[in-house]
């Protein structure tokens, strides 16, 4: 039994991720839009006495490294040299697809093209010869199709094949005759080196260097043939030679495209018509707005049934529990602490669900692609490429990915304001506060509520990089390329799909931090022993008293002070905490019903709370997130501080402005 | 044959071919691996207050009126 | 020929979600609602948003532009789609009343955005799908 390991490359978008799923049987986020997967994957599978490991690489368009995820997917192909590189291909879109595939051969390991969404090009009445294909570029062209699983056998023999077989040609572009003469007589002297020979393709490595690539330049900098290299290199212009060079690859692709395609005849520009109209310069915020809405709408209205049933239930449970356990001590921390406080957040999952299959099913067809396209605009104004709308996009879901996709983003500064400003979207772990708070003391208008609070936290994103961008990050922000996607109506498997990954992963936290955050809650109000469960005589009472003079001019009392503080574990252990300490987790309505009977929380107060909520200080994961991604702990450490004060800030004013919005209360 | 114009000064619908493309090193690659680089031909679909979409081969790119004013292109006749 | 059937179509059901959308918000912001138009703020906005684009693409057509058709296409799928969604609320509406025990009308579910819908709906099926299914292949 041998290993061998397979790379998945190829540009963003075409489906390695689905192609990853289905080789692997595992369930990675798939979308239409670029750059869902930022970090590399890895999956295992066993055929025919093979142990294979299957790498899925971030989508690139071509190997240069100017941003953190092409370097991601380059570094590892020169460094980890996997047995074999199976490029990816769109054979809708077989031009641009082809240009990576002439840097990965030159880059010296096996390559196998799967030309993929092949039924798609084919409905288009594009049929594209493979066998051809295959012959012109020395290369096994594999048909597949990701979503239905077609090709997946043949692709896995073609990759093993041709890890197998010791390389024998070299399929790679021939420039420039003096192109071709400066690399060969540059590979003579990086030759000398063993060191560099041994670890790069010295050929590719030329050619970068004739590029002017950085990376490539400081690769050799340390090398002892690096004098004469320099020397060499002195007598050519780089940004010449890269044009010829380009050039030169596209001449290889524009002499092979028309012996392989006959193009299918192009109908009526139907997604062109489409992009008019949603990227209209008057309608097309409008339009979103208008979409979002409906998503909220739908997220409330359809899940109430579900949250009605739920609560039903735990409220069943609870009384189970009380009649039949013994001791009161076990009882309350079955009742109170377990079933208080997991089953608040449970009661969401149905919100949570719905949300996610809303967001996704919108992300597949490809109009969240031209959603960040009508954002560029604003986000120009507020100096930050219209790329960064994406990481905040996903922030709704879970601030954690929304920051790790900002690495999608060219610019260092452009990325970490995109990064810092992140955790004001407002992630799904929020919603279940928001819904509790304002379901009972804004009734039918909880959905507008809740909609101005997504509108207040993209509100203080814009204003924090607006800010961040006149003090401590100044600049210009990078200019904005984004691939639309084609138009697809999703099917309803990856919609389910990607929803059940992303539900499960929020029921998980609800069965792991939020049990916890329950039980330790748990104790402090039940201790010290003989004191009321969650009085202000208990331990949760004393620190909530301690926190309480901080917290007091926003209107809130201990019970929420303590909450707040739980809330750092993870947002949702908010509506957990209030659970436990109102002694409200019996009864399904209990908890709204015991807020509207504290004269210490109206409405307005109620709104404050969401407020703060909404901007305090990040959840653990995102803060450890910022962390890795900015590779230092000043930032970190800046987010919470900056979260923190913002929110408190924000939330006085609004506390102090309600009461003559909503009528006194 | 057209005169040479920026690629943001174009009105939806209109087809051209790039002429050159005057953008730091790092732009030119990323767009030479986009299919955006000389002799390609493009089709802007939408133009709109400084950001467009354009189509080059079977792909759709929005680009921003910065880029696009580096991209320069002739005129289809 | 079918361009200008639809661009009438268009004209017609554009004018219907613009005149209701204002009834909506107006409603809301001054008071009692009228039978069957519930007093909505942003569910008119969302009546006046689809109104706009399927009023844009008949001003589009009419100039000749060709563009045109695209919007009283996207905009009927728009009233199809929030008739959709509407109708889906409400039926969880009745869902939930009925868990509770509560009392429910189908008057509730009478919102312009779904009786509107109705009229959008049997554009889309006589237009909209074959202009759509030409996105999936394009």
């Amino acid at each position: 039994m041998t290993g061998i390991r397979v790379a998945l490359a190829g540009n963003p978008n075409v489906g390695k991720t689905t192609l990853f799923n289905a080789l692997t049987g595992s369930r990675q986020h798939v979308g239409n839009w670029p750059g869902v997967t930022v970090e590399k994957k890895t999956g295992r599978i066993n055929r025919s006495g093979h142990a294979i490991e299957v790498i899925d690489l971030p989508g690139t368009y071509s190997l240069t490294a100017c941003s953190a995820d092409e370097v991601v997917a380059r570094d590892y192909i020169l460094e980890e040299r996997p047995d074999v590189v199976v490029q990816v291909v769109d054979a809708t879109n077989l031009e641009r697809n082809l240009y990576l595939t002439t840097q990965i051969a030159e880059l010296g390991v096996p390559v196998v093209i799967a030309l993929n969404m092949a039924d798609a090009a084919e409905a288009g009445g594009c049929a594209i010869d493979r066998e051809r294909l295959s012959a012109l570029l020395a290369i096994p062209v594999v048909r597949t199709v990701g979503i239905r699983g077609e090709g997946l056998d043949d692709l896995l023999d073609a990759a093993v094949r041709e890890a197998e077989t010791p390389p024998h040609h070299e399929h790679t572009v021939g420039y420039r005759n003096d192109v071709e003469a400066m690399i060969a007589s540059l590979v003579g002297v990086l030759e000398a080196d063993k060191d560099l020979a041994e670890r790069y393709p010295l050929r590719w490595l030329a050619a970068r260097l004739l590029e002017g690539d950085e990376n490539a330049l400081a690769k050799v900098r340390e090398s002892p043939v690096s004098p004469r290299v320099q020397a060499l290199l002195s007598t050519i212009d780089p940004d010449e030679c890269e044009a010829a060079m380009a050039d030169r690859r596209y001449d290889v692709i524009a002499a092979v495209l028309p012996q392989v395609r006959t193009a299918g005849a192009r109908g009526m520009n139907v997604s062109e018509m489409v992009d008019r109209v949603v990227t209209d310069r008057y309608l097309g915020i409008p339009i979103f707005l208008a979409l979002m809405w409906g998503t909220f709408e739908l997220t409330f209205a359809v899940a109430a049934p579900f949250v009605a049933l739920i609560e039903a239930g735990l409220a069943r449970l609870s009384a189970a529990v009380a009649g039949s356990i013994g001791p009161a001590w076990l009882a309350s921390l079955v009742g109170d602490g377990i079933i208080g406080g997991v089953g608040s957040v449970l009661v969401f999952v149905p919100n949570i669900f719905i949300l996610f299959l809303i967001l996704s099913f919108l992300e597949d067809t490809g109009y969240l692609a031209r959603a960040a396209f009508i954002m560029d605009r604003l986000m120009y104004a507020i100096g930050l490429p219209g790329k960064a709308f994406i990481p905040m996009l996903i922030g709704f879901g879970c601030n954690v990915p929304g920051i790790m996709a900002a690495r999608t983003i060219e610019g260092e500064r452009d990325r970490l304001i995109t990064i810092l400003v992140n955790p004001f979207i407002s992630c799904s772990a929020r919603l279940p506060v928001y819904i509790l708070f304002a379901g009972a003391f804004f009734g039918a208008a909880a959905g507008v509520v809740v909609f101005l609070l997504y509108v207040l936290g993209i509100a203080a994103a814009i204003g924090s990089a607006k800010l961040f961008r006149h003090t401590i990050l100044p600049g210009e922000s990078s200019p904005f390329i984004m691939e639309m996607p084609p138009y697809r109506l999703p099917t309803a498997g990856t919609s389910l799909l990607h929803t059940w990954s992303r539900g499960v992963m929020y029921v998980r936290k609800a069965g792991t931090i939020i049990l916890a955050g329950a039980l330790v809650l748990w104790c402090l109000a039940s201790f010290p022993f003989g004191v009321e469960y969650g009085s202000s005589a208990s331990l949760a009472g004393a620190l909530g008293h301690l926190l309480e003079p901080l917290v007091a001019p926003l209107g809130f009392d201990w019970k929420i002070a303590v909450a707040l503080l739980f809330g750092f574990v993870a947002k949702e252990v908010v509506v957990g905490s209030l659970g436990v300490l109102y002694g409200a987790g019996e009864e399904g309505d209990a908890l709204s019903t015991a807020f509207l009977a504290d004269p210490g929380l109206s409405a307005a107060t109620a709104l404050a709370l969401m407020v703060f909520v909404l901007l305090y200080t990040p959840c653990l994961a995102t803060i450890a997130t910022i962390r890795k991604e900015t590779g230092s702990w000043k930032w970190a450490g800046f987010s919470v501080a900056y979260g923190l004060v913002l929110a408190w800030l924000l939330a006085l004013i609004v506390g102090r402005i309600a009461p003559s919005f909503i009528g006194g209360a | 044959m057209g005169a040479v114009c920026p690629l943001a000064l174009l009105a939806a619908g209109t087809e051209a071919t790039i002429a050159d493309v005057r953008a730091g090193k790092g732009m030119r690659l990323r767009l030479a691996g986009l299919g955006l680089c000389p002799d390609a031909r493009v089709r802007v679909q939408c133009a709109d207050r400084g950001s467009l979409i354009v189509s080059v081969g079977d792909a759709r790119y929005a680009l921003s009126r910065g880029i696009a004013m580096k991209i320069l292109v002739k005129e289809a006749a | 020929m079918n361009n200008m059937v639809q661009g009438v179509f268009g004209a017609v059901l554009g004018a219907l979600y613009a005149v209701f959308g204002t009834l909506q918000i107006v409603a809301a912001l001054t008071g009692p609602a009228v039978p069957f138009v519930p007093a909505s703020l942003f569910g008119g906005f969302v009546l006046l948003v689809i109104g706009a684009v399927l009023l844009t693409g008949v001003r589009n057509l009419a100039r000749g532009l060709d563009d045109g058709i695209g919007f009283v296409n996207v905009g009927t799928l728009l009233s199809v789609a929030f008739g959709a969604v509407t109708l889906l609320a409400a039926g969880a509406g009745a869902l939930e009343a009925a868990i509770a025990g509560e009392a429910w009308s189908v008057a509730d579910a009478l919102t312009p955005a779904v009786y509107l819908a109705v009229i959008g709906a049997a554009g889309f099926l006589a237009w909209c799908r074959a202009f759509f299914r030409g996105l999936a292949t394009a």
